[in-house]
């Protein structure tokens, strides 16, 4: 009994730890609903932290072709992204008219964009602490740097 | 007595494995309540079209424009100055450079901008250009440190076609040229603005559309 006592403390505690790093910058979340025949319906839920840890993982050449291709923009999104990051509940664009409704915000410092139409829906939540890792990652990564 | 020991043993263990259990189960269930409310934000929420005044000093820039046709498209954009100071000059695309625009001197056809402006600052209040015709009205005026242009475009028919009004704080002109030859300074006018008091800037209604921006501390638009 003093054996399974030991092991269940040593699992919650690893457990409670695990936790606190997959969760301690949130989640990414994506739906994508379409409302039509064969339409698919995606809902997707990852722990944020999993990202940067990914890309880790991803081949030097591919990120760095990655990088390569976002080079001119990825300046602007780190300022844009580092700017964001003060303003973590504000809405920025929306766009609506009778059948639809785009919606572009930060959410408990979150980037949040909706898009509802008739025939689909799609609603995207990224911290933009991870949008700020990427960027990074994708900077560190492109030639020269 | 041993029989007394190993009692009191058994149960000071037994008592230890229920509070290690108890331990784990109370170290867990905050995780999994912060699991449920990492993801209740699944649900998009809702937009918060209600007016909720922004950190003292932010300024926000705010762009509405509603189409008067059947779909009744409205667009709302709200961007913080500070935020569009930052962002700006990190862009470089065509024309803009480290948060300047540079003008093509052929479209001002010869005109030194800048003299014209430092005129303008240096002289009285009052009306410059006063147009008044059957297509259109035109007015140009100077009324406390504001440029003010405002054009009526009365159409063929004599009927309000649509009908433009201009409001900009001189300051805000003198910052936009305050760059080099043949460059507008959009950081440093932004900059300007961020002084400025609450104020509307554009402000365009015709058939199809009504545009209005406007700068106030507000981080929604109305």
């Amino acid at each position: 009994m003093m054996l399974v006592a030991k092991a269940a403390l040593g699992m919650g505690g690893a457990l409670v730890l695990a936790g606190a790093y997959t969760f301690h910058e949130g989640v990414i979340r994506v739906d994508v609903d379409e409302y039509c025949a064969g339409g698919s319906h995606i809902h997707m839920w990852v722990p944020a932290a999993v990202v940067p840890m990914t890309l880790h993982l991803v081949p030097k050449h591919h990120l760095r072709e990655a990088a390569e291709r976002a080079r001119e923009f990825l300046p602007l999104t780190h300022a844009l992204i580092k700017e964001l990051k003060k303003f973590p509940d504000a809405d920025f664009v929306e766009v609506t008219d009778d059948d639809q409704h785009v919606q572009i915000r930060t959410h408990a410092g979150k980037l949040q964009i909706d898009v509802e139409e008739p025939d689909q829906n799609v609603h995207l939540l990224v911290p933009l602490s991870t949008l700020d890792d990427v960027t990074s990652q994708l900077e560190l990564s492109a030639p020269g740097a | 007595m041993s029989s007394l020991k190993r009692a009191k043993g058994a149960r000071t263990q037994s008592l230890f494995t229920k509070g290690a259990l108890l331990t784990a189960a109370l170290v867990l269930a905050p995780l999994g309540a912060f699991a449920q409310a990492t993801a209740a934000p699944a649900k998009p929420a809702q937009s918060t079209s209600s007016a909720t005044p922004a950190a003292k000093g932010e300024r926000w820039l705010h762009v509405r424009v509603i189409c008067n046709d059947a779909k009744g498209e409205t667009v709302r954009v709200n961007v913080p100055l500070e935020l569009a100071e930052k962002v700006l000059p990190a862009v470089n695309h065509d024309r803009l450079h480290d948060g300047k625009v540079k003008i093509d001197s052929a479209h001002v056809e010869d005109v030194d901008l800048r003299v014209l402006m430092d005129a303008i600052r240096t002289a009285r209040d009052g009306e410059y250009v006063t147009v008044q015709g059957n297509e259109n009205d035109v007015r140009v005026a100077k009324e406390s440190n504001h440029l003010i242009i405002h054009v009526v475009d009365k159409g063929k028919g004599g009927s309000k076609n649509s009908q433009v009004e201009i409001k900009v704080p001189m300051k805000v002109i003198d910052a936009l040229l305050s760059a080099g030859k043949d460059e507008l300074d959009l950081v440093a006018a932004l900059h300007a603005l961020g002084a400025q008091g609450d104020t509307e800037l554009v402000s365009v209604k015709d058939r199809e559309n009504t545009v209005k921006v406007w700068l106030d501390s507000k981080n929604v638009s109305d």
